[in-house]
């Protein structure tokens, strides 16, 4: 019994090291960006900077700040999560609502499944959705990046069964009360849905901001791409767009890698405030959707 | 018979606008399928490029690379899905002996930090971390004494850099549904099999892992769907010419050919080809989750 | 019936969030009215659609941008022209999205296309015949730039008709050089290589001997981009014409057929010594992700001295190198050989960049007059070089001459840099700018002032002073055939080339890559079964068919 306690204990330590080992592993890399954000563009070089800025200084940040291009790109990101996030909750509601029925209550609710699933498999590639999209004058505008991709079919998926899983009696007296389809959904589904729709509004919300191809493709000049366009030409493909270099070298505190590192992390500064405050909701609601009892 | 109809004509309204909004926008450029079949000029569009028959099919499997495409791709995605089966499993039991709640939750947070980033964001830090002048990771090998490696630049190491790097961003976001199974497993199991004399590792062994199967046997069975995406967002914006041998993957030759070498037909036939051979396997792992785990996805 | 007014309402706003969608977007002008008075001013004023690529390096002055700039300025005021881009991406993306925008049939009045795309929308039609309102409305100095290049003409022409403004056909500026850092041979006291061997002699002795006397190994031997042969920065093109390999143009074989460059033996010998120099830390280990721009930051934070590139290279990106160290400075010397036998510089003279102007365009006319406004700003006695060539402002420089709509287009009408060159350095002899133009007095006053001691004069001076790139064309390669190698396909793309030619660029960019990384030089041998299999050996023909009615 003793030799079990010992080994116990020694594995206790064992693993609380290796996961917090892991854990940092999973955030290092973050602290190191932010920490080479914040160093001058000569510690930087010189590779010193680890996990704490060394040379400490916001000029990054300032010279980042500065750039009309990266704000207007944040407030495109803004306006698109907001728009889109709402217009995919309401369709993904409206959807998942009918195909949650069993085929007894609503006879082409399989037809409508495979209907809306069937688009996840297939597409028409890029060139004609293009087309669609510029014959209905979606080009170039915010529109161009929310109403093709309205209908969330996979977000819709997890909704329904979400629904499935709610006990039917709610519903059904309601019915027997003269209740209607609207009024049961969004009185009684939508309310008891919260964990669900909280995950939901998550995915979405990070899926809109972290969209980036169809920005550079729907969009006619780069002052409207969305942030994370913007940063895949800046970051990625190494282009200095619309920095010049010599306005970069007149800034003395800052170079190409503590700028870039000051703008992946503004990139990633929202999600990581808005992620830990929805984990409560979200870890239910991930788990209901995808473990169907 | 007049009720029920009356009854289900909210629910087709309801699907209206989405059905119309998929009509257009989804199955609208479906018919940019027929390019496969033609040798698409942009100029004479749809109507007056000529025909070819199988022509850009034949010219594809001519093409020296598209079997190494084809290799990188499956390679790949097969090390993502076992990789991204083992190691949340494995860290989700760990996690679970954790007895203390603030620490669990706090690791758990952390861990799944990356899956709500773009690969735009830890593409530029992967980048900068692994460059092999100056990142922070080969800086950590040298001062060890090892060799530098040049992870993003080497045929042998891309595709593992792709798979860990990928398993980093993920595992954290798949622990989470492991450790809900482990812990709707019935309590009252541990206790039978302690009175039992069984140690840790034993209860480990004959009750966790047999009360997770179901849901193992599931997200297994779902990943099949994937075993032709290794991951567009993440190698584009990861790779370059010099690993293209060992990290171009179905997705990456389709764009570059279609739209930087404007090959619009052979470029849709690849992706055809990869529609149908991945809607094979996903309707056998609907099958199969039906079957093995009694689970209807839809 | 409540319940049917909420589904009927929330349907409502669907519908209305598309339709604003649509009407916020339809604002295309109409030119159906106006029409040129005798000034060729149009009234009212039209509107011109085009497009843009953005180059990375390009800035714009405070409260400027594309459509409002000095050129739009004079576009408006004097022609009547206002000038709407449909869209302006960065260069990377402009091939692809202009793709999408061809198939999609979503083409502004003017643009600019390769000679694919040229081919392909000529044989279908979709482009305005330039003949008559080149004839009626060209003035001198636009006829001028365009005559100057017969055979970059003859490559628009179709049918006889002229379909596209072609290209600069001067060759110069497709030359390749060797640039080294002439204060680290001094300082390790070194000769300027003459000779292939003393060349990797001295990038050695740049790698191992610290020439920047930091204490570190922190430097390379020679630059390299992940290009290879494009872009004129970090060019490969020296280390091929040292082994008398050509890849990319079309070569006379033994027997008097045209063959390929790129599959001769001499590209593996080549080959086989660029992975040599990688294997031994030569060439920098990240060459393949590294573009001019980057490769332009080695050279300004001296990691490497030697540089095989454009005659322009002083001026951008070896200038920053210049300004940033005070001892930097780098010479600049013709090819060298591996053998007894002369390098010979390749001249790709395939003429790759059009502007077109749409079938459906009302007035094309007006393509050639913003063309002609072009030609008067920068090269007529009007000429005004700070507005609309480029402008210093502090330590900014302003290139307005990207401002332009037609790029690209013509040869220089005034007898080009060369002229210049010969200009400059004469009134530098005489120490008399008189009788210089605007142009070349600008040039003149950069020399000047760097032999002041202002090294931002510097680039201009490796360009048209004394020991300077046109000094080296001057000796060894104007007119002198048997230094040059110039393709001898320029037609118009073949049917083959057309459809298969990128995919066979791109494979080869990679095989090469790939070997010089370390693959077998094998592979050399699979890429050339591949290359012939895959379009090659139909191109092949098809360029002897050319060659036989061209030569």
């Amino acid at each position: 019994m003793r030799a079990q306690l010992d080994s116990r204990k020694v594995f206790q330590t064992a693993n609380y090291t290796f996961l917090i080992g892991i854990s940092l592993l999973c955030i290092l890399p973050f602290i190191h960006v932010l920490a080479i954000s914040l160093s001058s563009k000569t510690a930087a070089a010189a590779g010193s900077v680890l996990f704490w800025p060394v040379g400490f200084t916001f000029k990054s940040y300032d010279y980042v700040l500065s750039k009309p291009a990266f704000v207007d790109a944040l407030l495109i990101t803004l306006k698109r999560v907001g728009l889109g996030t709402l217009i995919n909750m309401f369709l993904t509601i409206l959807i998942a609502y009918p195909l949650a029925k069993e085929v007894r209550d609503f006879k082409y609710r399989t037809a409508y499944a495979w209907y809306f699933v069937l688009t996840i498999l297939f597409s028409g590639g890029l060139i004609p959705t293009y087309m669609i999209v510029n014959k209905t004058y979606l080009m170039d505008t915010i529109w161009a990046l929310i109403i093709p991709g309205a209908v969330p079919v996979f977000n819709v998926i997890l909704l329904l069964n979400f629904f499935r899983g709610l006990p039917r009696e709610l519903e059904e007296a309601s019915f027997v009360d003269g209740a209607g389809h609207w009024t049961v959904l969004w009185r009684i589904l939508v309310p008891l849905s919260a964990p669900a729709l909280a995950t939901i509004v998550l995915f979405t919300i990070v899926g809109h901001w972290n969209s980036w191809f169809d920005g550079l493709i729907f969009m006619n000049r780069p002052e409207n791409y969305p942030l994370q366009s913007y940063l895949q030409t800046v970051i990625i493909q190494q282009d200095l767009l619309r920095v010049a270099s010599q306005s970069l070298d007149s800034l003395a505190e800052v170079s190409e890698r503590t700028s870039k590192a000051a703008q992946i992390f503004m990139g990633a500064l929202p999600i990581l405030l808005v992620y830990p405050f929805l984990q409560k909701y979200f870890i239910k609601g991930i788990v209901l959707g995808s473990v169907k009892e | 018979m007049r009720s029920k109809r009356i009854k289900e004509m909210p629910l087709h309204l309801m699907l209206l606008p989405g059905a119309i909004l998929v009509l257009i926008y989804c199955y609208g450029p479906m018919f940019g399928i027929i390019m496969a079949f033609q040798n698409f000029k942009p100029a004479f569009g749809f109507f007056r490029s000529e025909w070819v028959g199988f022509g850009n099919f034949t010219y594809i499997s001519d093409l020296p690379s598209t079997f190494q495409v084809l290799y990188n791709t499956v390679y790949i995605a097969l090390m993502k899905i076992v990789a991204g089966l083992v190691v949340p499993i494995g860290i989700a039991i760990l996690l679970n002996e954790i007895g203390k709640t603030f620490i669990k939750r706090s690791i758990q947070t952390l861990i799944y930090l990356p899956h709500f980033l773009s690969w735009i964001i830890l593409g530029g830090i992967l980048i900068d971390v692994l460059s092999p002048s100056s990142g922070i990771v080969n800086r950590v090998l040298e001062g060890i004494g090892l060799p530098s490696v040049y992870f993003l630049g080497d045929n042998r190491w891309f595709p593992f850099t792709v798979v860990v790097t990928d398993l980093w961003k993920e595992f954290g976001f798949a622990t989470i549904v492991y450790l809900a199974a482990l812990t709707s497993i019935n309590p009252n199991l541990y206790e039978a099999a302690i009175v039992d004399g069984a140690n840790r590792w034993k209860q480990t062994w004959h009750i966790t892992l047999p009360g997770m199967m179901p849901i193992i046997v599931l997200l297994t069975t779902l990943s099949l769907g994937n075993i032709l995406n290794a991951g567009f967002d993440q190698i584009f914006n990861m790779y370059s010419p010099q690993v293209f041998e060992s990290g171009d993957i179905i997705d990456t030759f389709v764009y570059r050919l279609g739209l930087v070498d404007a090959q619009f037909g052979p470029a849709t036939a690849v992706g055809l080809f990869k529609s149908i051979v991945s809607l094979a396997f996903i309707s056998v792992s609907y099958l199969l989750a039906y079957r093995l785990a009694n689970y209807r996805i839809f | 019936m409540a319940r049917w007014k909420q589904i009927m309402l929330v349907q409502l706003a669907a519908t209305v969030m598309l339709v604003t969608a649509c009407s916020s977007n339809s604002n295309e002008g109409n030119n159906g009215g106006s029409s040129t008075d005798e000034t060729g001013k149009f009234d009212p004023p039209i509107t011109v659609t085009a497009i843009r690529d953005q180059p990375s390096s390009m800035a714009f002055k405070e409260g400027e941008d594309f459509e409002n700039n000095n050129y739009t300025k004079a576009y408006l005021e004097e022609l009547g022209v206002k000038v709407k881009y449909n869209w302006i991406v960065p260069e990377d993306q402009f091939e692809a999205k202009l793709n999408i925008a061809i198939s999609s049939g979503d083409l502004p009045d003017v643009f600019r296309v390769n000679a694919s795309q040229l081919k392909q929308l000529v044989d279908a039609g979709m482009l305005a015949d330039l003949t008559d309102v080149y004839e009626k409305y060209g003035s001198e100095l636009t006829k001028k730039s365009i005559e100057m290049g017969q055979l970059a003409k003859a490559s628009a022409t179709f049918d006889g008709k002229l379909m596209a403004l072609p290209p600069d056909e001067d060759y110069d500026g497709r030359l390749s050089f060797l640039w080294v850092r002439t204060d680290w041979l001094n300082k390790l006291n070194l000769q300027p290589p003459k000779t292939f061997q003393e060349l990797e002699n001295v990038m050695r002795a740049f790698k191992t001997q610290d020439p920047d006397g930091n204490g570190k190994a922190d430097t390379y031997g020679i630059a390299l981009t992940k290009d290879l042969y494009g872009n004129g920065v970090g060019v490969s093109s020296g280390v091929f014409s040292a082994f008398h390999a050509y890849p990319g143009i079309w070569i006379e074989g033994a027997d008097g057929k045209l063959v390929n460059g790129s599959i001769q033996p001499e590209v593996k010998a080549a080959l086989a010594k660029l992975q040599e120099w990688y294997k031994e830390g030569l060439i920098d280990r990240e060459f393949g992700v590294k573009d001019s721009n980057k490769v332009g930051e080695d050279f300004t934070a001296g990691k490497v001295g030697v540089n095989f590139g454009a005659l322009w290279n002083s001026l951008w990106p070896l200038q920053d190198s210049v300004t940033n160290n005070a001892q930097a400075d780098w010479g600049v010397w013709p090819l060298v050989s591996a053998d007894g036998q002369p390098a010979k510089n390749s001249v790709n003279i395939e003429f790759d960049r059009f502007t077109v102007a749409n079938k459906k365009m009302k007035n094309p006319e007006a393509l050639i007059q913003l063309f002609n406004l072009d030609n008067e700003k920068l090269f007529s006695g009007n000429a005004d070089a700070t507005k609309f060539h480029s402008e210093v402002v502090g330590d900014k420089t302003y290139e307005h001459f990207f401002e332009r709509v037609v790029m690209d287009a013509g040869s220089n009408p005034v007898g080009g840099n060369f002229g210049h060159y010969k200009k400059v350095t004469a009134a530098l002899d005489a120490n008399d700018p008189a009788g210089l133009n605007p142009e070349q007095k600008g040039y003149y006053d950069k020399i000047v002032s760097f032999n002041g001691g202002d090294r931002a004069g510097w680039g201009t001076l490796r360009v048209f002073g004394h020991d300077s790139s046109y000094k080296v064309i001057e000796e060894m390669y104007k007119d002198k055939t048997q230094s040059l190698e110039i393709s001898k396909f320029y037609g118009a793309p073949t049917k083959t080339m057309v459809e298969k030619k990128a995919t066979l660029e791109k494979m080869q960019l990679e095989t090469f890559t790939k070997i010089i990384l370390g693959a077998s030089l094998d592979t050399f041998d699979k890429f050339v079964e591949d290359w012939k299999s895959l379009g090659g050996d139909q191109m092949t023909t098809e360029v002897n068919d050319w060659y036989a009615t061209n030569k």
